[in-house]
């Protein structure tokens, strides 16, 4: 399979086979999915998106130029579920049955016929896109924390990137869209898992951006690793399964992960900073940031030291906790440290929704209208109406109740066989409700209701108050007396 | 990147009050901090990013003033020193007898003096403000010894809370401490620091606005993209090329740069530390092999890849999909008869094909002078850095009426036996005017081809005459992001690009939609109107009712984000009480799509009422 570049970062022209491609249903409501026309399915037409808005075959989107409007496809969904269901029924011989088929079914794949109804639009994966479609393994970092957090920590193109706690993946994502200069060797796919800096350096020395991403929760870890390599990203990211607070964050590659950013997303950062130094921290610093866990000095001293930061830049840190405990703790540790620059902040962001606002008595029975009088001379004009249909009723009630004294009278003066004129009475009190109605219907259609009305906006119902506090700082380079002298010499007095 | 202080650069020098001094650090010059005094550059270059310094002065038998590296631990003394003293007051909570009392222990004894007894007098500090005065005319020290005296002359120390005597301790330490902070210069930096000062002409653009703007316009480097044409052959779809249009002085275009990785000049992103001329030359060489190139027989598609950062990477033009192509408007074979011999190497601007910025401006210039401290000046580019190729710039005139604009003319064009025996100022001149020529024709033609893939929009004018004229030009998928300070210009925007308006437009456009929209499961033909289309009839109507045509872009949204600041230190934990108020600052984000021609019926259930489907009818591009 010829070389080709993740979608995230040069999707191409057209979504081709493969690559990940997500379908737009809704504004929140997106479809991921590797583009396989010719893998192995139940349904005629080869794989199928089934979403609520139509079904969309696999083969209808390979080859659609990114952005297309997808019309969806008549797919016979009912007899695969049917064969579904005998499948568990008579588990054996019908299993095999239904393999056959399938097989049969893939040899050639139907040319999907177009429905009548339904479509989705086809777009390129991003980080954002991403992150609403993802599946949750656990809280996800949004858009509005990941961004701030990209760019505090200036995350450029060929840093290196430690990123702990990796989740559900998608400030992985992110990550990597900042981090990318090039794929590591990049002439020479066959060999994609090779790290950067042991790839033969070309020309200059190149330093290709990479993420370097923890994770100790095992499963999530090879879920990750599985998504990194759909979306061909994986010679960009390396994931490592490990505890970072006990093992802290060294790759067995000598020279990584050299890190000149770091994000923690961890329940306990401060345990992990310890191994996040440029020399090896002091007993009483160990003491200080960890109070609670007997330190284990003697394992680190039989090792030699080996910092997994970039000796060459100030290295930026953040992390990520929700509780204000968390937060406390992990600045406490910083100072103790030596980071600089700690600064906590927390994102609020609101997502707001834009839409007219009619009101008038023209609007009754009209859908999303408010049927309320929109000024004072409607309501007086409705006050008037009302009263003038009151009067009419009254004198109606008062014509009426005559009648029926006159006719009481009748009946005592013994006439008989005066008829009831109740039915011709009703169509003078009219009840206008039925027939403002049935105006407004009428005029409806005359009616421009997207420009009428006044243009609001206000904040989306659904609000994220808090999602986490973020703390940054900065561990400068180490600078010795050796280094000053020597900068002195350089520079001059 | 930044690893320490090189010279001919800025550098941002944060001063004990928060407040940020921008200089230009030249060796052997002096650096003036006002009333903390004056120190040779040469006591920082070389030295790294993010320590705070003390002056030392030179009274203090100095030959002159020093600088003196302020540990972390000293820096953190007052936080740090506290912590643990704090803890005990921590454990006892039940004491929390309301305001106006000590709080006491079970044993009687105050273990947290509050502002009961709190005089509001400022004559209760002994030293008048000449004795302050003449303390620092004395200028010992760093400043501290002025704070140690100040605050021992204080009538009532021992009466303050420590939460009351840590804000005065800081309070003095911000007005007497001769200490400042060396930061690189950063986008980041430069935002806070305009925004101090003259907010307006970034449009009040706040960091975390423009973390979120880069992250909704997919902003990334894309300098070993594949340059990949759309059907036509002519106009390239993607490969890292966004169109900006900016008003923030350059701020945006710097926020965007510096994701791409196209911001900084070469030389201060290399690990060596001393290779700088050695990586100079090897540009000036390929420079050369380009404008070789360009003289010669080959297609500019080929020649313009190589950069800086590109060259690296030959993937990029090995892909490209359609082979050179002779009727590249770019390409004009009367450009073609240029002397062989140049008297210097002449590295095309605006050159490169991947990853780049199209800047659009409403003047002959684009303002762009933030730039210029990263290096960057617009007026006299330097052939090193890396926005010299990836930068372009274009005006609206040249945009939408290229005819009008004389730039885009082609002067006279000469024989070869007519340049040589031309003057040699002649020569120069008319060489001077072909490049310029050149290169705005091929911007102008390239950005009209469109194919970009993203438009970046912080601007004063309307934001959908803007957004008219250049969603067309972005591919499809690509993203669409407006920065407005205040929420209506973006509200109206939305409202224009509203599911309703669509609709409408899509009516107007294709015939009233087919009645009786309940039974979309029926066998209704999708395009039965698609015959009696583009008969528009009234213009100036549908300029009123749809300024943008509102297919064209997918999920439109308006958000806004900010970031809250906390002082974080032992038992004074809280938000900041007071931050920047001002414009909120708003973004509009949307996808461009390619709708399908003709009427395409929606399915699916509308809400929580019953089955009711609005009749959604994209149209045409």
């Amino acid at each position: 399979m010829a070389f080709s570049p993740s979608p995230f970062l040069d999707p191409g022209t057209h979504a081709s086979a493969n690559n990940l491609g997500i379908l737009q249903l809704r504004r929140d409501q997106l479809i991921p999915a590797v583009l396989l026309p010719h893998a192995e399915s139940d349904y005629a037409e080869g794989k199928v998106e089934n979403t609520r808005f139509g079904s969309f075959p696999h083969s209808t989107l390979v080859g659609q130029p990114w952005g297309t409007q997808v019309l969806a496809s008549v797919v016979d969904t009912g007899s695969r579920g049917k064969s579904k269901k005998r499948k568990r029924d008579g588990k054996d011989e019908d299993g095999e049955a239904g393999k056959s088929d399938v097989k049969e079914a893939r040899k050639d794949i139907v040319k999907a016929a177009t429905a009548s109804s339904g479509f989705a639009h086809l777009v390129p994966p991003t980080p954002e896109t991403w992150t609403l479609s993802l599946p949750h393994r656990t809280q996800v970092v949004y858009t509005p924390d990941y961004s701030y957090i990209l760019q505090r920590l200036r995350v450029r193109p060929g840093d290196h990137i430690i990123e702990a706690g990796a989740g559900s993946g998608s400030f992985t994502h992110a990550a990597v869209r900042a981090v990318y200069n090039g794929y590591p060797g990049q002439s020479d796919p066959s060999n994609p898992t090779e790290d950067a800096d042991t790839a033969p350096k070309k020309r200059k020395r190149k330093r290709n951006g990479g993420v370097y991403s923890f994770e100790y929760h095992e499963p999530r870890a090879r879920q990750l690793q599985l998504e990194i390599s759909d979306h061909g990203l994986a010679p960009l990211v390396t994931i490592t399964h490990r505890d970072v607070y006990s093992d802290g964050f060294c790759l067995d590659n000598p020279s990584l992960p050299d890190a000149d950013a770091i994000f923690l997303d961890l329940p306990a950062p401060w345990q992990a900073l310890k191994h996040l130094t440029r020399s090896p921290p002091s007993s009483a610093a160990l003491k200080a940031t960890a109070p609670d866990i007997p330190t284990e000095t003697t394992a680190d001293a039989s090792k030699p030291f080996r910092s997994p930061l970039n000796p060459r830049t100030p290295t930026r840190i953040c992390t990520f906790s929700p509780c204000i405990e968390q937060v406390t703790r992990t600045v406490s540790a910083l100072r103790t440290l030596g980071w600089l620059e700690i600064d906590m902040v927390e994102i609020a962001a609101k997502r707001l929704e834009v839409r007219r606002e009619r009101v008038g008595l023209a609007e009754e029975g009209v859908r999303g209208g408010n049927s309320a009088p929109a000024n004072v001379q409607e309501a007086v004009q409705r006050l008037k109406d009302v009263e003038g249909r009151a009067a009419v009723f009254h004198s109606l009630q008062k014509e009426k109740q005559e009648e029926v004294m006159r006719r009481a009278e009748a009946r005592k003066r013994g006439e008989v066989g005066v008829g009831d004129e109740d039915g011709g009475k009703k169509e003078g009190v009219k009840t206008s409700r039925q027939d403002r109605l049935d105006k407004a219907k009428r005029e409806i259609e005359a009616r421009s209701l997207f420009k009428e009305g006044r243009l609001v906006h206000r904040t989306e119902p659904e609000l994220k108050t808090h999602t986490s506090y973020l703390v940054f700082a900065v561990l400068p380079r180490e600078w010795s007396g050796q280094d000053e002298e020597r900068a002195r010499r350089k520079w001059g007095k | 990147m930044h690893s320490y202080i090189r010279p001919n650069t800025h550098i941002a020098l944060r001063l004990p009050s928060g407040l940020f001094k921008i200089v230009e650090i030249t060796p052997n010059t002096s650096i003036n901090l006002g009333k903390f005094g004056a120190f040779n550059s040469n006591l920082l270059l070389g030295r790294p990013y993010y320590l705070t310094y003390e002056l030392l002065d030179k009274e203090d038998g100095r030959a002159k003033t020093t600088l003196r590296v302020v540990p972390a631990s000293e820096l953190h003394a007052e936080a740090l020193g506290s912590e643990h003293a704090p803890a005990a007051e921590a454990t006892d909570e039940s004491a929390d007898s309301g305001a106006g009392y000590d709080i006491v222990g079970e044993d009687g004894e105050v273990i947290m003096r509050n502002n009961r007894l709190t005089v509001d007098d400022a004559s209760r500090q002994k030293l008048s403000m000449e004795e302050i005065e003449e303390l620092k005319k004395a200028g010992t020290g760093s400043g501290k010894d002025i704070i140690a005296k100040i605050m021992e002359s204080h009538n009532a120390l021992g009466e303050k809370t420590s939460f009351s005597l840590a804000k005065y301790t800081l309070r003095k330490s911000r007005k007497y401490l001769k200490r400042f902070t060396a930061l690189p210069m950063d986008v980041g930096v430069l935002t806070e620091y305009v925004l101090e000062r003259e907010a307006y002409k970034i449009m009040e653009l706040r960091e975390d606005l423009l973390g979120l703007i880069c992250s909704w316009a997919n902003i990334h480097c894309a300098a070993t993209s594949r340059v990949q044409m759309a059907e036509d052959g002519v106009s390239q779809i993607g490969g890292g090329r966004w169109l900006v249009v900016d008003d923030t002085g350059g701020l945006v275009t710097a926020a965007l740069a510096e994701r791409m990785g196209i911001l900084y000049p070469e030389e201060s992103d290399a690990e060596s530390e001393e290779d700088g001329e050695t990586q100079f030359a090897a540009l000036e060489e390929v420079g050369r092999a380009l404008s070789q190139q360009q003289n010669g027989t080959t297609d500019p598609s080929e020649t313009a890849v190589p950069t800086g950062t590109d060259t690296d990477m030959p993937e990029a033009d090995a892909d490209t999909t359609v082979p050179p192509n002779p009727s590249k408007p770019n390409d004009d074979s009367s450009s073609r008869p240029q002397p062989r011999k140049q008297p210097r190497p002449h590295v095309p601007q605006m050159s490169a094909q991947t990853n780049t910025l199209t800047v659009l401006h409403p003047n002959n210039q684009p303002n762009l002078s933030y730039l210029k401290y990263f290096g960057y000046d617009y007026g006299a580019p330097a052939i090193s850095h890396p926005l010299y190729k990836h930068l372009k710039s274009i005006s609206w005139l040249s945009l939408l009426h290229p005819e009008d604009d004389p730039q885009y003319d082609e002067p006279e064009s000469f024989s070869e036996e007519a340049l040589t025996t031309m003057k040699s100022s002649k020569r120069g001149t008319y060489y001077r005017k072909r490049r310029r020529w050149e290169r705005v024709k091929t911007v102008v033609d390239e950005t009209r081809a469109g194919g970009f893939d993203g438009l970046v929009v912080a601007t004063a004018m309307d934001p959908k005459t803007v957004l008219k004229e250049l969603v067309p030009l972005v591919r499809g998928g690509g993203k669409i992001v407006v920065y407005s300070p205040n929420a209506e210009p973006l509200v109206e925007l939305c409202d224009y690009y509203s599911k309703e308006r669509r609709a409408a437009y899509i009516a107007h456009e294709f015939g009233p939609a087919p009645q009786t929209p309940n039974q979309q499961n029926g066998m209704k033909h999708k395009f039965e109107d698609d015959a009696e289309t583009n008969d528009s009839t009234t213009e100036v109507d549908e300029d009123d009712d749809f300024p943008v045509n509102p297919t064209l872009l997918l999920a439109p949204s308006l958000q806004t984000a900010r970031a809250r600041q906390w002082q974080v230190l032992p038992q004074r934990t809280h938000p900041m009480m007071t931050s920047r108020g001002g414009a909120e600052g708003y973004l509009f984000t949307a996808t461009r799509v390619l709708p399908i021609e003709g009427r395409v019926e929606a399915r699916g259930h509308h809400g929580k009422k019953k089955r009711k489907v609005d009749a959604e009818v994209p149209v045409q591009a």
